[in-house]
């Protein structure tokens, strides 16, 4: 359910430019085929343990229909809905007899389902997932079932406020591209689903398909016999021909604001987003806006320190840098202790895009964000599960885990310059939104 | 295998107790780069004196979110900076975890500065205002504004632990919080943070000299702590209650339950444990109630059951260790009801409770369970971090190695032993219900009125959910007009 794919420049590791350009600490077979289903086997320290991770490269960037918005996330459920071989009983009979821990998620790029089980009962498993991406079958009724799981979801999340601000600054922000809404979707759209059980089928059918998909396999793993196992389970799943027709965003001519009235008693939330760069690993953008966005906003900022720390204005300050298949926004996001500090607040964040504009990002400090960077790397990827989810949000990209090292090297020549440069080139007052958000009284903050 | 042996060779090097400073160690030692410690003091929430609810976890958040007496907080967040480390802390009833991992390559500089965190705190204003008014937010935005669910789990446990030292969410009330003093948080620590409390936890690639060094460095605690022993005694629940807590949203979130008498380690517990995975395993689909509200109704996004301690679970996919308790409840967590459906789910899970404790579990459900629960162990240690967790909680509730625990007593488990359990400490009355809802008055209406409730369907259904509908509909949950009350939420916590 996200946009920006947590942590995941975490994964990038920083040296200088002369070691040798592996980030990514485990070695791994890479493997198309004849279908264009692609494979990737990543042999790891996790004794009887295996993870798979599939991930279809649709998500809700791909629903390009008026309203069909949070349609890849409804087949994400749909998934679950079984088979003439596998009814949902006997998936889950199976499942429950691997004594799996069986979930999947879905983003603006990517859907991903995983599993996490024990390594003998990899054959089984492989061949019930390939039966439900080549033959899934579902009845009417059953869809119209699952809609109002979808919809439970939405009301569960509905409580936040935090998610409101999100559907609207999207909304706001873009005004082509699928980028416009959540993963989630419109509410509109989510409460008309059941009504969209052609469409879901149609869907099924442009997306599900070997070219659109990788799968990865992290753990206690054999890259030959994974090989066999997906050839005689995957290989007669037939290749698709679409191709999504994304709408390109035309170039943002102004800066943009909106604001939202909650109805109950919450923090003031302020969100100032940028239109930023599609995710590369052949420049510099997506690497230096990441750096930036630690540097003049993470914790150790100067700006976290006055505004959190010191004076205690903000409750909470962070930044996301872009890493979408497609230009995103910066985006920063702040909540406030008090109302009445709204316009302070934004004038202290714009001054620190501003300044960093013009003066460079103390070289020091960079090198901080590089090594970090490195640490958290080894940090995050401490069994199969992590390993294969992070591999997986790169796969959403690129489809392969060598773009890792490819934006390390990127990330290891940043200099200030470049920070500069980048902030120069996306954070500007034409391609900006600014999207507030205030409850209802008696305010929610502590005095 | 290759993994249990190597798990339950490390389980008997680690419970060995140096007795002389009291203080317990589990110590996993391995060749990993990255080394994590884990401290758990057995104490917490429980010991908040009655006027001060939220003591202990402001006290550990004082601590792992303030300045060590040498360095301002600014100054540790620019030290750890660089090594992606950071320290955290987690307070619940008997425990209060500090936790935090590095690369060995950085273990010297990260140690000192965790050492200099726990053991000479700064004690700064400016840091107590900070973590006080963060406390303050997360009550009355994290809970009462943005998030239903874990709002309904903390009012129906401090509900069923009304008047014992559990009756009260961990994070305190926002009076309470506003009177509590720095004062307040140097007692506590002081009687508190001791040896006798504490279990040091380390795992991953350090030397034996390293692990020397901080039992030597932690012997500098206090002794012991002269807090009397914890009695948790849940008064009895006469009625069915139900406690709708009313705040503006969408639909209703529903959380009921009742204390049990078992924890890990009791004769019940594997027999209760294949009950919970059968009846609802924490956000897998399998679970009874979840095919018959979400799969085959289609009502919500899912639906579970617990016979322990279980916060944050709208995050985790998996239980967080470190929240033992010596008194444990059972609940049911029914996600968000659109409102014109509410009373008739609620009903559905109380009758799915009542099938489960007449019926019990049937032949091919338990077997199936049995498997996933012997396989399932494994999944949840699957990091150093939680098994090194996981021998913290074993330590504490006097079990070998939770895995092999698990599998020993599973492999032994019958199905008559389990359906024994579940009629010995499961039922379907007297049960506490709390519901977070915009229409409080008009669900109550629902829930006591006259006549049965309904439900609508978007597609047309089998006859026999048809049938089972009416049953529901008019299934009596036992709640009469007069053990319903309705709170508005800013009272909640206040």
């Amino acid at each position: 359910m996200i946009r920006l794919l947590p942590l995941l420049l975490c994964a990038v590791l920083l040296a200088s430019a002369a070691d040798a350009p592996k980030t990514f600490p485990f070695s791994f077979t890479q493997e198309d085929l004849p279908n264009g289903l692609r494979l990737v086997t990543i042999p790891t320290d996790s004794p009887n343990l295996v993870s798979v991770f599939i991930v279809v490269q649709a998500g809700s960037r791909n629903e390009v229909e008026a309203g069909k918005t949070g349609f890849a996330h409804l087949f994400e459920h749909m998934m679950f809905r079984g088979t003439d071989k596998y009814p949902p009983e006997k998936y889950n009979e199976i499942l429950k007899r691997a004594g799996a821990a069986s979930n999947a998620f879905t983003a603006s790029d990517v859907t991903v389902f995983h599993t996490t089980f024990s390594k003998e009962d990899l054959p089984t498993i492989l061949a019930m997932e390939a039966d439900r991406f080549e033959n899934l079958k579902y009845s009417l009724e059953a869809f119209k079932t699952e809609t109002g799981a979808v919809l439970g979801e939405y009301n569960k999340n509905s409580a936040n406020p935090g998610q409101k601000l999100e559907e609207v600054l999207a909304d706001t922000a873009f005004d082509r591209h699928t980028y416009k809404h959540t993963t989630m979707g419109f509410l509109k759209d989510v409460q008309d689903m059941p009504s969209q059980y052609d469409y879901s089928i149609k869907f099924f059918d442009r997306y599900y398909r070997p070219e659109y998909t990788t799968i990865i396999l992290t753990g206690d793993v054999d890259a030959k016999q994974a090989r066999t196992l997906v050839d005689k389970s995957f290989g007669n799943w037939p290749r698709g021909s679409y191709h999504a027709d994304i709408p390109v965003e035309p170039k943002q001519q102004g800066p943009r604001e909106a604001h939202v009235d909650w109805p109950s008693p919450t923090l003031p939330l302020l969100t100032i987003a940028y239109k930023g760069p599609a995710y590369t690993d052949t420049a510099k953008d997506t690497a230096a806006l990441d750096a930036f966005s630690t540097l003049v906003f993470g914790q150790n900022s100067e700006l976290y320190q006055k505004l959190v720390v010191r004076e205690q204005k903000l409750d909470s300050l962070s930044a996301n840098s872009p890493s979408s298949v497609d230009p995103d926004l910066f985006t920063i996001r702040a909540r406030l202790k008090h109302v009445e500090d709204l316009p302070a607040m934004r004038e202290e964040i714009l001054s620190a895009v501003k300044r960093f504009q013009d003066e460079l990002v103390p070289a020091d400090k960079l090198e901080a964000v590089k090594k970090r960077e490195r640490y958290g790397f080894t940090l995050r990827l401490d069994n199969s599960e992590s390993v294969a989810q992070t591999v997986a949000e790169y796969v959403a990209l690129r489809r392969t885990p060598d773009t890792i090292d490819k934006l390390y090297v990127q990330y290891g020549q940043l200099t200030p310059e470049d920070l500069r440069e980048m902030a120069r080139k996306y954070l500007i007052e034409s391609g900006r939104t600014i999207v507030s958000l205030t409850g209802a009284a008696p305010a929610g903050a502590a005095k | 295998m290759r993994w249990l042996l190597l798990a339950l060779t490390l389980s008997l090097c680690a419970f060995a107790q140096t007795r002389a400073s009291q203080m317990r160690i589990v110590a996993l030692p391995g060749n990993s780069p990255v080394v994590t410690l884990r401290l758990v003091f057995t104490t917490g929430a429980a010991r908040d004196p009655d006027d001060k609810p939220g003591l202990a976890r402001l006290t550990a958040e004082m601590l792992a979110g303030g300045g060590s007496k040498d360095l301002t907080h600014n100054q540790i967040v620019e030290a750890l900076f660089p090594m992606a480390a950071s320290v955290g802390s987690q307070v619940d009833m008997e425990m209060t975890t500090f936790s935090g991992a590095t690369h060995v390559d950085n273990l010297e500089a990260y140690y000192k500065i965790f050492l200099a965190m726990l053991l000479d705190p700064g004690w700064r204003e400016d840091d107590f205002k900070r973590l006080k008014d963060s406390a303050i937010n997360s009550l009355r935005v994290g809970m009462r504004g943005n998030n239903d669910e874990e709002l309904g789990k903390e009012v129906l446990l401090s509900e069923l632990y009304h008047g014992t030292p559990y009756g009260h969410y961990s994070v305190g009330s926002v009076t309470a919080l506003q009177k509590i003093t720095i004062d307040d948080l140097k007692q506590f620590y002081k009687q508190h943070y001791t040896q006798s409390n504490l279990i040091l936890g380390i795992a991953g690639g350090y030397s034996p000299a390293f692990l020397d060094r901080i039992k030597k460095d932690f012997g500098a605690l206090p002794a012991n702590d002269s807090a009397p022993a914890l009695a948790i005694r849940p008064r009895a629940i006469e009625h069915t209650h139900a406690l709708i807590v009313e705040k503006n949203t969408r639909s209703v979130a529903y959380s009921l339950g009742f204390p049990i008498d078992v924890k890990r380690g009791d004769p019940d517990y594997p027999a209760l444990l294949v009950m919970q995975s059968y009846f609802g395993q924490h956000r897998e689909s399998g679970g009874r109630l979840f095919q018959r509200i979400r799969e085959i109704r289609g009502i919500n996004y899912g639906d579970y059951d617990y016979i322990e301690y279980f916060p944050r679970g709208g995050n985790l996919l998996e239980p967080p260790p470190n929240v033992a308790r010596g008194s444990q409840a059972f609940q049911i967590w029914i996600r968000p009801a659109e409102p014109p459906q509410a009373a008739f789910t609620l009903r559905l899970g109380v009758y799915e409770l009542n099938k489960l404790v007449k019926d019990g579990i049937p032949q091919e459900d338990f077997d199936r369970t049995k498997e996933f629960l012997s396989k399932f162990v494994n999944v949840l240690t699957k990091t150093k971090r939680a098994e090194l967790a996981y021998a913290i909680d074993s330590l504490y509730y006097g079990i070998p190695n939770y895995n092999s625990y698990v599998k020993d007593a599973l492999a032994k488990l019958t199905r008559d032993q389990v359906n024994t359990a579940i009629r010995k400490h499961l039922r379907a009355d007297r049960l506490q219900i709390v519901a977070v809802t915009d229409h409080a008055v008009d669900l109550k209406r629902q829930i006591v009125g006259a006549g049965p409730s309904t439900i609508e369907y978007n597609s047309p259904k089998p006859a026999e959910i048809l049938a089972e509908d009416k049953i529901v509909g008019a299934f009596d949950i036992g709640v009469r007009p007069e053990d319903i009350e309705i709170v508005p939420v800013e009272k909640v916590f206040e």
